[in-house]
């Protein structure tokens, strides 16, 4: 008989062998690795696996809910509704009554808009799409419904499904196989809505603004597709969701500046300068009413500029009016989602309902000139238009205090000409225009992120805890090297985490606007930032110039930065 | 020198190896099946950095008790990992505090005593081959970060591979030694 001495060697033997065998696999990329991670609030998470094929696995999207409740995080029965961005609108692709919900990238309805993407013809590295996924939970008479932007690329479910088309040759050698998504329905974050008892009456209300105004087409953008397998989680129980999608289709402002009437009467003269310079990999955000930034609904590599308009009030403009740098021929799509709860004998409930707004696509570096707007083009169609939709859609006004920024100002005063730095800073440069060399002063906003400190998805640091944001920290700093290859001893896990913090070889993205004016003695100028990502998700900034107060004319408001220089 | 002692050091580094490689793809796995699993189960990174943080503290734990058991054994060659736990201790506490640079001379000095205690295992093994796999991954082991000062991040994918090569040799040369330790001793 064995001693336990004699055992153990004899167990030890046992595991060194064990454990060359999963070094083999995970060695040779049998089992899934993380390639990407995605954060999105608070209330989401989306992680990328490359991975050999798992038998009876099939590749795609896998979508799990968690709920919170003070410490504890436990997978949870939710409605789980996804949907397809197409370029023009929008696909119920599945749903279900579970804690997890599979959908492979072979699903009908997947395809169906996959292959819109594929007969845009453009080569599928050259930009990501983006699943709209649907969260209800509900509790009681509470409920919760989130939505998240799960981004993704067409031409891995290509590359998993072993098809290959000339739009895949440019993918990068390791594709995602699988795409798992974390939503967590955070119940003591997260404000719940009420159930509400209603009798349903089975018509669906027509929005009543399809049309074309000012060179936009607004649409119908739920797309006539296949419609998803009926779902039923018992006989007498029922989720039913309505989604409207209304398509606005048309010019897509980059940047822009605005100037009143009192603008060109008393500042009658000076050099405005409008510049962009968008390079890189630009992505655009879907934002709701209840939840702020929900992700990257569309991103595509974008090459803008440097590029100025310049021209002089007064002289070459006369009227009031914009000029703006845009997107031509892209699809923006605000979506109302509504989810009904049916019980066979007790009736029906109202359970909740949420607004998205999110950019579906946008052409390839396209480019047009600056153009002016006299009150028929897309800033006033944003002024006019989309303040009334989002007031109809999203239930307040779209630029109200939070979205407008004081930023700067030229005063005349009793001691000489003043700049008024408010909410950050005001730098110079010169310029020659029409022969004569002018002086600017130019307010320079960097990306959505650098301006406003807008959170847009990114590297997850929320669950993973300190450890992961130091590594973070130190990796990004490039100086890691001891500490993971230290952490080899934890085995090849810690190589993914690695990997992920590697910035892509042609990441730099460059997004700046810039507005340059000159000033004479005398010039009474203030200008206001309209910070549209904040409503819309559009890495989209306006400057908006008056003659006697900031936009809006408050009577009164913060200057942060407060500096104030004397220049003339 | 104590022999008992040695052994459940082997015993506990190949341990430690069995079962972050199997967590790690276990995990994965599981993760991308459509099953439903406790958040603690997927392979986030999140949880990647807590099974690390767990898998590092037992790992230190361990060349701890190498180092006394060496001093004890009267062997002054046993102090290199002792300083390694310190140095890596302090570099750790100092990272958590956000004191990059210190941190970074810390785990520095930690890693040349980790390659100092790969030596020192390849000194004190019994076996021809375990002597052998010791002192390849102690070679490993040392050129891992001149690769990547020289080549940058972009190279971590081969380094990925030397790693579990590095990796692989110190299991099987722990499994040797265990297993003349408590069969032939």
């Amino acid at each position: 008989m064995w001693s336990v001495s004699r055992a153990l060697p004899v167990v030890v033997l046992a595991l060194a062998v064990a454990s060359m065998v999963v070094l083999v696999v995970d060695g040779v990329g049998a089992s899934p690795s993380l390639t990407a991670s995605i954060h999105i609030g608070g209330f989401g998470e989306v992680d990328y696996y490359a991975s050999q094929p798992i038998p009876n696995v099939p590749p795609g999207l896998l979508v799990r809910v968690f709920l919170i409740n003070g410490s504890s995080v436990k997978p949870v029965n939710a409605f789980i509704d996804v949907y397809a961005n197409a370029p023009s609108g929008i696909v119920h692709v599945a749903m279900g009554y579970s804690s997890s919900l599979t959908v492979p990238f072979n699903n009908t309805n997947w395809q169906y808009a996959i292959n819109k993407w594929a007969s845009l013809g453009i080569p599928f590295s050259g930009y990501n799409t983006s699943m709209l996924v649907f969260i209800t939970y509900m509790h009681g008479n509470e409920s919760w419904i989130v939505p998240l932007l799960i981004p993704y690329n067409v031409g891995w479910a290509y590359r998993a499904l072993g098809k290959s088309t000339p739009l895949t040759a440019t993918l990068s050698a390791a594709t995602p196989r699988y795409i798992v998504v974390n939503a967590y329905i955070n119940v003591n974050e997260l404000r719940p809505s009420r159930v509400i008892p209603v009798r349903l009456n089975g018509t669906v209300t027509d929005p009543q603004v399809f049309g074309t105004y000012n060179g936009y087409t607004v649409y119908n953008c739920s797309l006539s597709g296949p419609q998803p397998e009926v779902y039923t989680s018992s006989p007498n129980e029922e989720f039913t969701p309505t989604s409207e999608c209304v398509g606005i289709n048309g010019s897509l402002p980059i940047a822009w500046a605005t100037w009143s009437s009192g603008a060109i009467q008393s500042d009658s003269g000076l050099l405005i300068d409008l510049s962009i310079y968008f390079s890189g990999t630009i992505n655009w955000d879907a934002m709701s009413t209840d939840y702020g930034d929900l992700g990257t609904s569309y991103s595509a590599s974008e090459n803008w500029g440097p590029q100025s308009a310049e021209f002089i009030l007064g002289s070459q403009v006369t009227q009031p009016g914009s000029v703006y740098w845009y997107y031509g021929g892209a699809t923006w799509g605000i979506v109302n989602y509504t989810v009904w709860y049916v019980e066979g004998t007790m009736g029906a409930y109202y359970v909740g309902t949420t607004t998205v707004s999110e950019v579906l696509y946008v052409p390839p570096n396209d480019y047009y000139a600056a153009t002016f707007d006299y009150g028929s083009g897309p800033i006033s169609m944003f002024y006019n238009g989309s303040i009334t939709l989002s007031e109809q859609y999203f239930g307040y006004p779209a630029l109200n205090a939070s979205t407008i920024v004081e930023y700067a100002a030229f005063e005349y005063t009793p001691y000489g000409e003043e700049l008024w730095e408010c909410n950050g800073p005001v730098g110079n440069t010169s310029t020659v225009f029409g022969g004569v060399q002018y002086t600017l002063y130019t307010v320079t906003l960097g990306g959505v992120n650098t301006a406003y400190g807008l959170s847009s998805a990114e590297l997850g640091t929320e669950l993973g805890g300190l450890a992961f944001d130091v590594l973070v920290e130190v990796v990004t700093e490039g100086e890691a090297t001891p500490l993971i290859e230290f952490l080899n001893n934890v085995g090849s896990a810690i190589f993914d985490i690695a990997g992920l913090l590697i910035p892509p070889s042609t990441s730099t993205t460059v997004t700046e606007t810039s507005l340059g004016i000159n000033f004479t003695t005398g010039t009474n100028l203030y200008i206001s930032v309209i910070n549209a990502s904040a409503v819309y998700g559009l890495p989209t900034f306006g400057f908006i110039l008056n003659a006697t107060n900031y936009y809006g004319g408050p009577a009164s408001f913060t200057c942060k930065y407060g500096k104030v220089a004397q220049i003339g | 020198m104590n022999v008992k002692s040695l052994f459940w050091f082997y015993f506990g580094f190949v341990f430690v190896g069995f079962a972050s490689s199997l967590w790690s793809l276990l995990t994965s796995v599981l993760t991308v099946m459509p099953i439903p699993l406790p958040y603690w189960l997927l392979y986030t990174p999140g949880n990647i950095v807590t099974a690390g943080v767990v898998v590092v503290a037992l790992l230190l734990v361990l060349y701890a008790y190498l180092g006394v058991a060496l001093v004890l054994s009267k062997l002054l060659r046993g102090l290199v990992p002792i300083i390694m736990v310190i140095a890596f201790t302090i570099g750790l506490a100092l990272l958590l505090a956000k004191l990059a640079i210190p941190a970074l001379a810390a785990l520095i000095i930690a890693y040349l005593m980790l390659i100092g205690t790969y030596s020192v295992l390849t000194s004190i093994a019994t076996t021809r081959a375990s002597k052998a796999l010791w002192a390849t991954a102690t070679i490993i082991l040392t050129l891992i970060p001149l690769i990547l000062m020289a080549g940058g991040l972009a190279l971590m994918n081969y380094v990925k591979y030397m790693a579990l090569v590095e990796q692989a040799m110190a299991i099987m040369a722990s499994a040797i030694e265990a297993w003349r330790l408590g069969v032939e001793q």
